[in-house]
């Protein structure tokens, strides 16, 4: 390890942790790796249907530009165009390193390079393996950690629950203190550069969420309550097609529609038949019908929409209005698809499907509906703008920081790739992206760095795991009748119905309020358990707190913003496109000088800043210098 | 680099598959031949049979170093293995796994049935010269004795069982079979060999009782 | 589906330890499961609520769950005796009263969590992992590999380290240096891979030492229990068939 060899803390093991790691120790620093359990048990491993990168392999003229309109528009021009520039440039790139790794990429008949369709966009722009991609990503480089590990480059702290960062007088992040999940010790760290990548947020619409339970954003949480500012927080995905269940709904891919799966309902809402036995002519394919360029692969807002509409609306949930939880679902159906071509494809999420309800979709359409996904928003990160290129500049110490100096973000929980709605296999491809470029970047600011952690006082790093032992003392001591579970349960259920998929102004104040009032319940805490060690309920009760500040976040962005844009849906601020007109028809036209105008008001980045009273939330203009918003998007 | 080599784990666990299937199993399956003779009365087995063998020169050293040897070496080293592992035929109520304690509980039961057997035969016969002169009549006389016929009965079953089984195992050790398919498509070949052997063993048994005492082919 | 309709009471039977090396002990609770529960999410009830059959309130039983769909491994557990994932074991499939014990074979941290970091251990010691230069692109188009090659190998890319093939595995114990078979599935998956491959001796080196593949005794527990259906059998037999080859090149030399 050479002389300028620094120490680096990265928080998380995911796709975006892992490639920090490596770009750091590549980069000759010493990296003490922290998750909450082994990395290789991430969130990322969920991931099944796939990552975007341009190769061209399917003959249809795809090129790196296109990823980058398709990103932009998909996000409806909300995120900065720089970064998305970069990472689409550089995707091609990632997968090529990411095959030398190992990864088992699904092979064309000529052993090449498989892809497939994703929503959104029209090439098949999506590399895969199997149904089980984030699985063989996270797989790839959690053995390359694994074998730098072996050599003494990186070291591994599993089971370490990050509690907050360390920072000195002038407000420089120099280490972290955590806790021990068993021993429930409180430890300070020194870091000479801190990475954030803990993943997404989730679990703030638990049980109604396709993610992992330890999705929880209390980490990002923690550090925008030290002053790191949080940005774009009210857009958040919801996944058209996940499977109901009553303890987690399970995504069922956006592959599955890729590879030509059908979404529909019964035409009749009591049609009681077994769906096979329901004639074409009796189905409604209301995505083909509605948006007949894209048919069942529209961006995810737009299914899951249209899936709220035909359901809550139109009452024509499989089984009609009547039937209870029923009248919720719409059908996937794959039955028309060659079986073997199914399987090889996306054998991961038939099995899924058989084990957690027992049916097969092979046989009979499975039933699905919208849950709660994916964060857009997270941690503000900069970036800088590579004045000759045009993307970011490779390597330059601003990108991913966020704006406490050192300390950097990267995967889900920053806000940088996506803007206003993900598209489909963009994040997998971010995570990794962004992972790396932080890595880069911290070396850039390591070398510039003047002065390490070690010359912090101790002082600094003995007040602050004091201060959390202090808190974990105060949440253990029984005060009330509040259990930790019931708390975030009722999170859950406040966010779903009232900063869900549709948002009203009078619902969103009412969730702030409850939000607040659900926060001071806190102050009546019993975790019901007194155990010193392995206490799962003091962790869980400590996650929940910093996820009722974060949904609180969430609640006053999307109240700030009134307007729709991609996964933020306020109808009553709807620029509805004219049916049955198109770009030239004079309405058409109208349409676009009012979706102009409201661009003018509402294309912008919003920040949220922490204040003790609730968020101060702001605005930051985006970068639009490689595609201006003249297009409305428009996947009819 | 050449760690396989100087690592001797490795090669003594090849070691005690190969010496199981080729001194010991092959040996096993003569024997079971030898003895199925019995049939044919008690001149042709004494005299062609084990006569034959017992006029072989350097006999000793065959006996020493094709049979004992090989067979201390699998024997003392399968203790071993049987030592590092816990079976739980029970809990996981699968064929192979049932296979897997069989192969154990009759490692040890053969020891014990050897000590027996190969005491009361070739060890005995060293003190007492009558008896490696008169081998079938000795053997008919103790197998007449049912306890004795039972544990003789035992002891072949499991030895056949043993080697159909290892046969079996040492198939996927070496790397011959690997498939699901294959082994249990080689898994049939050696139960029904293991059927076969079965079958010689007993006939060998029951040959000592029912064959004539004296004089030439029934 | 009426989530009311549904709705039934079940007994679990737990084995709980305090601590590492606390005595361990059985408390038993009755719950209401809503339909298409699974043991996870039983769990998860029981965190809110915790108290015993006999109306005694405890502390809760710790567990460890992640995905809740059979991905990331975390939720292995003995059910009634046998070793699988808990998110994916419906409490309608199983018979009550239902009997939750850790995961055997690896050290208990507490209650039904235990310690599986030998197993990362393990996947150290057979270098389970492809040697490359470093994680920059170099421009190389990947490989070809052929489809049928393809699916061989993506059997095993799906291990998700869960240890329930250790757990049944009779030859891996605490006190045993066997990896078990998990591990060999991966130098199986590494040794196909295209420059894996360059490693392969010295992972079949690694694997012919002391804890390597001659420790197992094809009881073939493994692939019965793994939830993933990896074919560890074929893989045992394949590295079988390596390591006669790679003795027999370490004896006679190379080419
Ligand atoms: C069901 C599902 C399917 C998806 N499918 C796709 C897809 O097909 N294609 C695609 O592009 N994207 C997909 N996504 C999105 C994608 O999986 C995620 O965005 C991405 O994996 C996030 O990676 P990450 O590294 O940021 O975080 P994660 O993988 O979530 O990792 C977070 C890490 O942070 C650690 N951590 C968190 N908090 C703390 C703390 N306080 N202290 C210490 N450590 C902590 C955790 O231990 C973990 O290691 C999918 C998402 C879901 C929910
Ligand atoms: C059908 C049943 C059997 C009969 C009738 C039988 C008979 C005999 C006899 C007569 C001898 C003495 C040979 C001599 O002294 O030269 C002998 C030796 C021996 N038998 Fe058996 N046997 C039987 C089964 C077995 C089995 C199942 C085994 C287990 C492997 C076995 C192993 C041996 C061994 C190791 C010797 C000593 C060989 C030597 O050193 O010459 N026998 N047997
Ligand atoms: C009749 C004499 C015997 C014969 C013919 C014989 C033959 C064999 C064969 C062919 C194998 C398979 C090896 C492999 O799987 O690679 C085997 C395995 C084994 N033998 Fe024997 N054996 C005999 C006696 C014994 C004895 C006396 C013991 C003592 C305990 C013993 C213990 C074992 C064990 C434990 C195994 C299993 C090894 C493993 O699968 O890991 N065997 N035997
Ligand atoms: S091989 Fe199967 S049982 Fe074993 S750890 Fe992997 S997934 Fe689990
Ligand atoms: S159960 Fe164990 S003994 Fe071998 S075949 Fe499987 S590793
Ligand atoms: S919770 Fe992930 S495998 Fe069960």
């Amino acid at each position: 390890m050479s002389a300028s060899a620094r120490q680096v803390i990265v928080i998380g093991g995911g796709l975006g942790g892992l490639w920090a790691t490596l770009a750091l120790a590549e980069a000759g620093h010493r990296v003490m790796l922290f998750s909450l359990f082994e990395v290789m048990r991430s969130h990322s491993a969920c991931a099944q249907g796939g990552i975007n990168a341009v190769l061209d392999m399917k003959g249809q003229h795809d090129s790196v530009q296109q990823h980058i309109v398709d990103t932009i528009k998909g996000g409806s021009y909300l995120a900065n165009q720089p970064p998305i520039q970069s990472m689409c440039e550089d995707a091609p790139g990632l997968i090529r390193t990411f095959e030398r790794m190992g990864v088992t990429f699904s092979r064309t008949p000529e052993g090449l390079l498989d892809q497939r369709l994703f929503g959104g966009v029209k090439h098949k722009r999506t590399c895969f393996a199997g149904a089980s991609t984030g699985q063989q990503l996270l797989y790839g480089v959690d053995q390359q950690v694994r074998r730098l590990e072996t050599e003494g480059k990186v070291e591994k702290q599993e089971w370490w629950e990050f509690l907050s960062i360390v920072k000195d007088v002038d407000g420089v992040c120099r280490g972290i203190v955590a806790m021990d999940l068993r021993s429930l010790e409180v430890r300070a760290f020194r870091a000479d550069a801190v990475v954030l990548a803990s993943g997404g947020l989730g679990q703030i619409y638990a049980p109604k969420t396709t993610c992992s339970t330890n999705s929880t954003g209390a980490a990002a949480s923690r550090v925008y309550q030290q002053g790191a500012r949080f940005a774009n927080a009210e857009f958040f995905q919801f996944h058209p097609t996940a499977m109901l269940g009553e303890d987690k709904t399970r995504l069922m891919t956006e592959a599955a529609r890729g590879e030509g799966g059908r979404v529909w309902v019964p035409k009749d809402p009591g049609d009681r038949r077994e769906p096979l036995r329901i004639p074409e002519s009796e189905r409604f394919y209301f995505l083909e019908d509605w948006y007949p360029s894209y048919g069942n692969t529209v961006p995810r807002d737009i299914a899951a929409r249209a899936i709220w509409k035909v359901t809550r609306e139109l009452g024509l949930g499989v089984g009609g209005a009547d039937a209870g939880e029923s009248r919720d679902r719409v059908y996937l159906d794959l039955t028309h698809l060659d079986r073997n071509f199914v399987s090889t494809r996306l054998g991961a999420i038939l099995s899924i499907y058989r084990k957690f309800a027992g049916q097969d979709p092979l046989e009979t359409p499975m039933e699905i509906f919208p849950a709660a996904h994916y964060a857009m928003g997270g941690l503000w990160v900069d970036y800088e703008k590579d004045p000759t290129r045009g993307g970011m500049k490779a390597g330059s110490p601003r990108n991913h920081a966020t704006n406490i100096p050192g300390l950097y973000a990267c995967g889900e929980c920053d806000y940088a790739y996506h803007g206003a709605n993900r598209l489909g296999a963009n994040s997998l491809l971010s995570a990794s992206y962004s992972g790396r470029v932080a890595g880069e970047a911290v070396a850039s600011y390591l070398s510039g760095l003047e002065q390490g952690a070690e010359a912090a006082p101790a002082a600094l790093f003995e007040t602050e795991s004091r201060r959390q032992a202090d808190l974990n003392q105060q949440f253990s001591r029984p005060r009330g009748d509040q259990n930790p579970f019931r708390l975030h349960r009722e999170l859950g259920a406040l966010m779903t119905t009232q900063v869900g998929v549709v948002r009203d102004n009078a619902e969103l104040d009412a969730a702030l309020s409850s939000l607040r009032e659900l926060e001071q319940r806190f102050e009546r805490l019993d975790l019901s358990e007194s155990s010193r060690w392995a206490n799962q309920s003091l962790a869980h009760a400590r996650q929940v707190f910093d996820m009722v500040k974060l949904a609180q976040v969430m609640a006053a962005s999307a109240r700030a913003r009134d307007e729709c844009r991609g996964a933020h849906f306020k109808p009553a601020f709807d620029l509805a496109i004219p049916q049955g007109k198109f770009p030239g028809d004079p309405e058409f036209e109208a349409y676009r000088e009012r979706w102009k105008a409201n661009n003018a008001d509402w294309l912008k980045t919003t920040v949220a800043e922490y204040h003790p009273d609730g968020p101060r939330i702001a605005f930051e203009p985006v970068d639009l210098g490689l595609l201006a918003p003249e297009q409305p998007r428009d996947y009819r | 680099m050449s760690a396989s080599i100087q690592h001797p784990h490795f090669l003594l666990r090849r070691l005690h598959s190969l010496l199981g299937l080729v001194p010991v199993g092959a040996f096993l399956v003569f024997h079971l031949w030898e003895n199925s003779q019995s049939r044919f009365g008690a001149t042709h087995y004494n005299q062609e049979v084990v006569g034959a063998l017992q006029g072989l020169n350097y006999l000793l050293l065959l006996e020493v170093f094709v049979i004992a040897l090989p067979l201390l070496f699998h024997a003392g080293y399968g203790l071993l293995i049987i030592r590092t592992g816990r079976a739980e035929p029970l809990r996981y109520g699968y064929v192979r796994n049932g296979l897997y304690w069989l192969q154990r509980v009759s490692g040890v039961a053969l020891i014990l049935f050897l000590l027996l057997h190969v005491g009361l035969t070739r060890i005995a016969g060293l003190f007492d010269p009558a008896i490696s002169a008169d081998l079938f009549g000795y053997m008919q006389q103790a197998l007449a004795q049912p306890p004795v016929f039972a544990l003789y009965l035992v002891g072949v079953l499991l030895a056949v069982f043993h080697l159909a089984n290892g046969l079996a195992t040492a198939a996927i050790v070496w790397g011959l079979t690997s498939s699901a398919e294959a082994q249990r498509r080689f898994g049939w070949v050696c139960a029904g060999l293991g059927l076969l052997l079965a079958a010689l063993g007993v006939h060998g048994l029951l040959g000592f009782l029912i064959a004539p005492t004296a004089g030439g082919v029934a | 589906m009426h989530a009311e309709a549904n709705r039934q009471t079940v007994e679990l039977r737990i084995r709980r330890q305090d601590r590492p090396n606390a005595a361990p002990y059985w408390q038993s609770f009755v719950l209401e499961a809503r339909a298409g529960a699974n043991v996870v999410s039983l769990l998860m009830d029981l965190r809110e609520h915790c108290v015993t059959k006999d109306g005694e309130r405890v502390d809760p039983v710790a567990f460890e769950h992640n995905c809740m769909e059979e991905v990331c491994g975390a939720c292995a557990m003995l059910i009634n005796g046998l070793p699988r994932p808990a998110c994916s074991a419906l409490i309608a499939e199983l018979e009550a009263p239902i009997r939750l014990e850790p995961l055997p074979k690896f050290p208990v941290v507490r209650d039904l969590m235990v310690d599986r970091a030998r197993m990362f251990e393990h996947l150290k010691q057979v270098k389970a992992w492809v040697r490359i230069d470093g994680a920059w692109d170099n421009h190389e188009r990947a490989p070809r590999i052929s489809p049928q090659d393809w699916a061989a190998n993506y059997l095993y890319s799906r291990c998700m380290s869960c240890g329930c093939c250790m757990a049944a595995c009779p030859q891996v114990g605490s006190d045993q240096a066997f990896v078990g078979p998990a591990p060999l599935a991966q130098v199986r998956l590494m040794n196909a891979h295209p420059t894996g491959r360059y490693d392969k001796t010295e992972r079949l080196h690694a694997i012919m030492a002391e804890g390597g593949l001659s420790d197992c005794g094809n009881a073939q527990n493994c692939v019965r229990v793994c939830p993933k259906a990896i074919p560890l059998t074929t893989a045992i037999g394949e590295l079988g068939r390596q390591t006669t080859l790679q003795a027999l090149k370490d004896l006679f030399g190379n080419d």
